[in-house]
């Protein structure tokens, strides 16, 4: 399938695709039926799923989970996008569909806090110790904690 | 009958102390082992010096595998506070006499990481630095340069950061803690947290 009949075929399908560039697409989806979306895609030989990716919307109240899948006999690679409200950041996992989401799934619940439902294991991936907000959220002041914890000043202190 | 005068003796046995001493430091500062533990970006800047470009060899450092058999620990770069954990535990294990440099302005005040909430900013807090070469990274003759420094240091007995860490170790321990041992969250924004319900999350 070819990158037009696949933009045709999913617009059909009720999802706002739109082209980027050659062998790039991007793909909108709504956060209540996006697996039916992605099981159809596996199914239509984009086998690889690269990565999750979280984006905060702070100004939206939203985050934004990313998923980057590729077929490697198409050659396209899609963008796949869901987005969750701030409050509730409560998404469904891929586990089922993709092993390796387990733990890129973990990552984005430390550094976002996105429960990822259906995953068995969230347990912290990277981070030690961490009991503040995850830290890639716009909420958490990164200088703040900075100047606290490790004694960090700006342009170097006073002279 | 031989008087011994204890005053003279006394000060013979000092002066030969001085004397191995000085010889020991002589040996030790042209065989030097430093540690192959990188952190950052400043381990791409080590193979040049080792190897045939720069070839350190020649000035008697040799890389070593383990840090219970080695004496320099090289800080290549930012460390992060997970990395400093690791940095304090191997330095802990090298045998006396041991030596600390530090590479770049990341290791002094952060660098360009210096408002990471994950970039620890003065290493120098946590483990006693003997030399830091500026630059960002240094060229590979600053620490051919340094390197002969330490050799000096090391000869003329001047290198003894190692015996500040144990001086002051309350100092380098509290600052330890501050960043391991933590046991409640640092900013009030920590509140904001979501913690998963798994009665209420249920939507069936």
């Amino acid at each position: 399938m070819n990158i037009t009949e696949l933009l045709k075929d999913l617009n059909s399908r009720g999802l706002e695709a739109e082209k980027i560039c050659d062998g790039e697409i991007k793909v909108i989806a709504n956060k209540d039926n996006f697996i039916t979306h992605l099981h159809y895609l596996q199914s239509i030989n984009y086998e690889h799923l690269a990565n999750i990716n979280g984006v905060d919307y702070i100004d939206e109240n939203e985050f934004e989970v990313v998923y980057q899948i590729y077929s490697y006999t198409d050659k396209i690679h899609i963008i796949f996008k869901v987005r969750i409200p701030r409050e509730k950041p409560v998404i469904q996992s891929i586990v089922d569909l993709w092993e390796q989401a387990q733990f890129y799934e973990r990552e984005v619940h430390e550094f976002y806090g996105i429960h990822f439902e259906g995953n068995k294991d969230l347990s912290p991936l990277f981070l030690e110790d961490w009991m503040d907000l995850p830290p890639l959220r716009k909420d958490f002041d990164t200088e703040r904690f900075s100047e606290i914890v490790m004694g960090s000043m700006r342009n170097g202190g006073k002279k | 009958m031989q008087i011994i005068n204890y005053a003279d003796e006394e000060r013979r046995q000092e002066d030969n102390r001085k004397l191995w001493d000085k010889v020991t430091a002589y040996f030790r500062s042209r065989s030097l082992w430093m540690l192959h533990y990188c952190t950052g970006c400043g381990a791409m800047e080590l193979p040049p010096i080792m190897t045939s470009r720069w070839d350190i060899e020649r000035f008697g450092i040799v890389p070593m595998a383990t840090p219970r058999q080695a004496d320099i620990l090289l800080l290549t770069g930012y460390a992060s506070t997970n990395t400093m954990k690791r940095i304090i535990r191997t330095y802990e294990q090298m045998p006396e006499p041991k030596w600390v440099i530090a590479f770049g302005s990341c290791t002094v005040n952060g660098g360009m990481y210096w408002d990471s909430y994950n970039t620890v900013n003065n290493v120098g807090e946590y483990i006693p630095i003997d030399i830091t070469i500026a630059g960002c990274m240094p060229r590979p003759e600053a620490i051919l340069d340094t390197m002969v420094k330490l050799m000096n240091m090391v000869k003329s007995g001047d290198a003894k950061a190692f015996q500040k860490y144990k001086d002051n170790y309350g100092y380098y321990k509290a600052n330890q803690d501050k960043l391991f041992a933590r046991t409640a969250p640092v900013l009030e924004s920590a509140s904001l947290k979501y913690v998963h319900n798994e009665t209420e999350g249920s939507e069936q």
